[in-house]
């Protein structure tokens, strides 16, 4: 064996470190935490909330690999989760029937068209600038959301369609009660479902840390650099578009095992989930993987208690009818601290921690 | 960039791309004759140049704010829809104008309802460029966010203070209806749009090209930081241009209610839409560009609607990406 | 002692992370035609952007006839009768030339007028080409038509980016034949990387080099200081590309 080059004791010590900083602890006892969340607060809502968390917190890493890792701003997020959330719909229901075979089918179909359809739009959108790309994207999306609604025979239109899980992860199964909780078919499918982000969030932090990944990082930085040191930057950024966007399918598609139930609205929205993702991606912090948790932490912990906030306002100030007003249209308000976010806290949670140890460290 | 090298690499020798507009503008106009009957096509075209000419309006002013400021405003469409529930709420007041036999009044109406629109907006236009877009000059991504997240307020406040349902949006008597002209049936309404486009480009061409203001400003579309090194204040420049798109927006948004005589909270978003494929399509910074990319987009959604429907959205897009791939600059860049 | 017209004290400046200006001092004077000189990256260029305000400053003061400048917008600071030729020109291509001269010209009253007349007499081929684009002219009438722009209005202070670069040696004598005209009405600070320019119209010099003054001095000193010349300016004794040394 040669002697090891600087970099290659760098990385190796880097390597090691990993795993005794106290960050390390912090992820671990997050990930318990999710583990636990079925036997601590095993009502509906916590066990909901939670794995909305999961789900969003995963969707807005793939959204960041595009954002924060390439510097690349796309509206089409929500579309490949929609696509995802489909194309399980698809297999599970309307043209297929519940089956493990067809549950493992949908994800992998959804996959593929995913990294075709990217694919597609990096070729056609890394020509333009920037704010066209993000147009571009816009304007797909909203043309998917229109052919859902549209194409009634296909998707079921509007109303969209509904699923069951089959075998093990079915509403009806139940292996019996172990410490005090009832484990159904729908704890099961959590597992599963947490399991998969788990996988999932492990694969993009290798991505962003990979070889790969730090030479998108430099294009990112300074893009003309980039390609003077002889990187092709189209190949590094489809690349990352494209594994961005299939991720965000695959989470489409394990949303739809959970909600049971697709349609326009919900799966491919612009305004639902497109907004929250940015809000999420806002608040956690671009550019930092993790900042997605907290984000999607944040963002859905505050939509489900918004209706109790509500309440709450309305006791302290029963006069206040304007007042009930603005928080009926909690979008508005959503609104208003995304505008804040974006002007005060640019960096987000977890960008301002990391800035914060690197002042610290200096 | 690799942008250019595709680009150089397709671009084809002089001529014939001078003649690209005009080549696109031909097909345009005659392919549909082919499959449309005559009667119908008149109709169709006069729909598509007045649609054509409220993009205009909105288009326009995206055009110029980006190619003076190197802003992005996503809010161009809650704008537009603000200057529409102006325009509503004053014919509501005006009622018995709106529905009077007089032309005057009628006309009065309108008129007052287009100032409304216009300064209020243009206020909202002012505010957000002062408090809110000035903060993120120079970022394209934090613009694009902020200017999402400030529709996101407007269209809620619209939701506030006019309620969330659509509604039937009142148009003064004289501008509905139609004149029989050869046994052709025309509408009113499109022709005043058309015409009310035409003045609009009239005078934004006056202005620009005779005014030192429009001077000024066209200096500025290519190199701001060399107009204010040469003395102009520029800062009121770019607050005064942002206003002015803002109005044009407020106008279109009107018109446009008029037209589809309906008003609804996310109107603006449809409509945005529209307006950044014209851009595109006519290239950023030229007024000229907004108006024909805007003619061809109005034309196209129209003879695709009659033809097949379910295709009028995609095919303005279908378009875009055309011109993406053989003319990213648009069919008529400013060069920079 | 002359006038100090412009005065330019330890002045740091930054372009995003890098330390461009590392405290930079220097003087102009009236009457009189100062050069800044020195090698690619020195910072030449950054410290006439950070006089008319298109850079700002992190430390130090810039004043302009004793009244400090530094903290002021670039369209404040022009309209003290400052003028600035940058150095990719800036000329608005799409527009005409006499377009540009309009948005050059603050006021349009006699005086400018006047100012009008003697500037294109100065650059003939400016009237010649009155009513073309300014995209359309070539490298020297495009750097004609930037200084003209500077010189139209009132201006005490001129300040020139290297209007030298990229233009044959017939065009840099018209050059330096229109600045030393220059000269009697406005005080010039030239940033110059030719030295057949930089000495033929320069009265004082001042050396930059990564970021701060290194010499200054006479200009008629400078000539026979090979020396210097080879460790600033990378000027070998060899070297005679262009014009004469001597």
């Amino acid at each position: 064996m040669t002697t090891p080059t600087p970099v290659q004791i760098f990385r190796s010590e880097e390597r090691r470190e990993r795993y005794i900083t106290g960050s390390f602890f912090l992820k671990i006892g997050l990930l318990a935490l999710f583990i636990l969340v079925p036997f601590l607060f095993p009502s509906f809502k916590s066990v909901d909330l939670a794995m909305k968390v999961i789900l969003f917190a995963t969707l807005v890493a793939s959204f960041d690999i595009l954002l924060g890792y390439t510097g690349i701003l796309s509206f089409g997020h929500g579309m490949f989760f929609g696509i995802g959330a489909y194309s399980v719909a698809f297999l599970m229901g309307k043209y297929g029937s519940p089956s493990y075979v067809n549950l493992l089918f949908g994800v992998l179909i959804a996959a593929v068209i995913a990294s075709f359809i990217a694919l597609f739009i990096s070729f056609l959108s890394l020509r333009v600038k920037a704010i066209f790309f993000a147009m571009i994207t816009l304007a797909i999306a909203e043309l998917a959301i229109v052919l859902a609604t549209k194409l009634t025979g296909l998707t079921g239109g509007e109303d969209g369609i509904s699923i069951s899980m089959p075998g093990v992860f079915s509403v009806s199964f139940t292996l019996g009660k172990f410490a005090g909780v009832e484990i159904t078919g729908r704890t099961v499918t959590y597992y599963l479902i947490l399991l998969s982000c788990s996988a999932l969030f492990l694969t993009m932090l290798r991505f962003t840390h990979s070889p790969l990944g730090r030479v998108l990082q430099a294009i990112r930085d300074n893009e003309a650099r980039a390609e003077a040191l002889g990187y092709k930057t189209f190949i590094f950024q489809s690349i990352a578009i494209t594994f961005g966007c299939v991720m965000a399918a695959i989470t489409g598609g394990l949303y739809a095992m959970w909600v049971g139930y697709v349609n326009p609205e919900s799966s491919l929205g612009v305004m639902t989930i497109m907004l929250d993702v940015l809000l999420m991606v806002i608040i956690g912090g671009m550019g930092t993987l993790y900042g997605g948790i907290i984000g999607a932490g944040f963002v859905k912990v505050t939509q489900t208690f918004l209706p109790d906030l509500q309440d709450l306002a309305m006791t302290l100030f029963p006069q206040a009818e304007f007042m009930h007003h603005i928080f009926e249209r909690w979008l508005l308000l959503f609104g208003i601290l995304f505008i804040l976010v974006v002007i005060f806290f640019p960096k987000g949670v977890m960008g301002s921690i990391r800035d914060y140890m690197a002042r610290r460290s200096r | 960039m690799n942008n250019d090298k595709i680009a150089m690499a397709l671009k084809p020798a002089g001529h014939w791309e001078r003649h690209l507009p005009l080549a696109i503008g031909m097909g345009l106009f005659l392919l549909p004759l082919l499959g449309i009957p005559v009667k119908t096509y008149l109709t169709l075209t006069i729909a598509g140049l007045a649609m054509g000419m409220l993009l205009f309006l909105v288009a326009s002013g995206v055009s110029i704010i980006f190619g003076l400021m190197d802003v992005i405003n996503f809010a161009h469409g809650a704008l537009f829809t603000w200057g529409a529930y102006v325009g509503f709420s004053i014919f509501r007041l005006l009622n018995k104008w709106v529905d009077a036999e007089s032309v005057l009044q009628n006309v009065g109406a309108f008129t007052i309802a287009v100032v409304a629109a216009m300064v209020v907006v243009a206020f909202l236009g002012v505010v957000l460029e002062r408090v809110i877009v000035r903060r993120v000059y120079g970022s394209h991504l934090f613009q694009i966010l902020i200017t999402f997240g400030s529709t996101i307020v407007l269209v809620e406040l619209i939701r506030v203070l006019w309620g969330p349902n659509d509604e039937v949006m009142p148009v003064p008597l004289r501008f509905q209806g139609n004149w029989d002209v050869m046994d052709v049936i025309v509408l009113r309404y499109p022709i005043v749009c058309i015409l009310m486009g035409l003045a609009v480009y009239a005078l934004i061409q006056l202005v620009l090209k005779r005014t030192k203001l429009g001077t000024i400003v066209r200096a500025g579309v290519e190199d701001l930081d060399m107009v204010q090194a040469m003395g102009h204040n520029i800062f009121l420049l770019l607050t005064g241009v942002f206003a002015v798109g803002a109005a044009l927006a407020a106008l279109g948004g009107l018109a446009m209610a008029m037209f589809t005589l309906q008003v609804y909270p996310d109107m603006g978003s449809t409509y945005l839409l529209f307006a950044f494929i014209v851009v595109i399509i006519g290239g950023l910074g030229s007024v000229t560009g907004s108006l024909v990319g805007a003619l061809i987009v109005g034309l196209a959604y129209n003879y695709v609607a009659y033809l097949i429907p379910w295709a009028a959205a995609g095919v303005n897009i279908l378009i875009m990406i055309v011109i993406l791939l053989i003319r990213p600059t648009g069919l008529f860049p400013v060069g920079k | 002692m002359n006038e100090i017209v412009l005065a330019v004290e330890g002045v740091h400046t930054f372009i995003g992370r890098h330390h461009i200006l590392q405290g930079v001092s220097f003087e102009a004077t009236a009457d009189n035609v100062t050069v800044l000189i020195g090698r690619n990256g020195a910072g030449k260029s950054t410290a006439l952007r950070s006089i008319i305000g298109l850079l700002p400053t992190s430390e130090g003061r810039i004043l302009h006839r004793g009244r400090e400048i530094h903290k002021k917008k670039p369209y404040q600071i022009a309209r003290e009768g400052i003028g600035f030729v940058p150095e990719h020109m800036g000329i608005f291509s799409n527009l005409t030339v006499e377009e540009n001269m309009r948005v050059a010209m603050l006021v349009e009253d006699a005086a400018t007028a006047h100012r009008l007349e003697r500037t294109l007499a100065m650059f003939g081929d400016l009237r010649k080409f009155w009513t073309a684009k300014a995209g359309n002219l070539s490298g020297g009438q495009k750097q004609m038509l930037a200084i003209a722009r500077a010189i139209v209005n009132d201006t005490s202070l001129l300040l020139v980016d290297e209007p030298s670069k990229g233009l044959a040696p017939i065009i840099i004598e018209s050059l330096i034949d229109a600045i030393n005209q220059i000269k009697e009405h406005s005080v010039v600070v030239l940033v110059e990387q030719n030295f057949h320019l930089a000495s033929s119209v320069g009265d004082q010099y001042y050396i930059l080099d990564d970021g701060t003054v290194v010499q200054k001095g006479v200009m008629e000193g400078l000539a026979g200081n090979q020396e210097l010349k080879s460790r600033y300016l990378g000027i070998s004794k060899a070297e005679n590309p262009f014009g004469n040394e001597q």
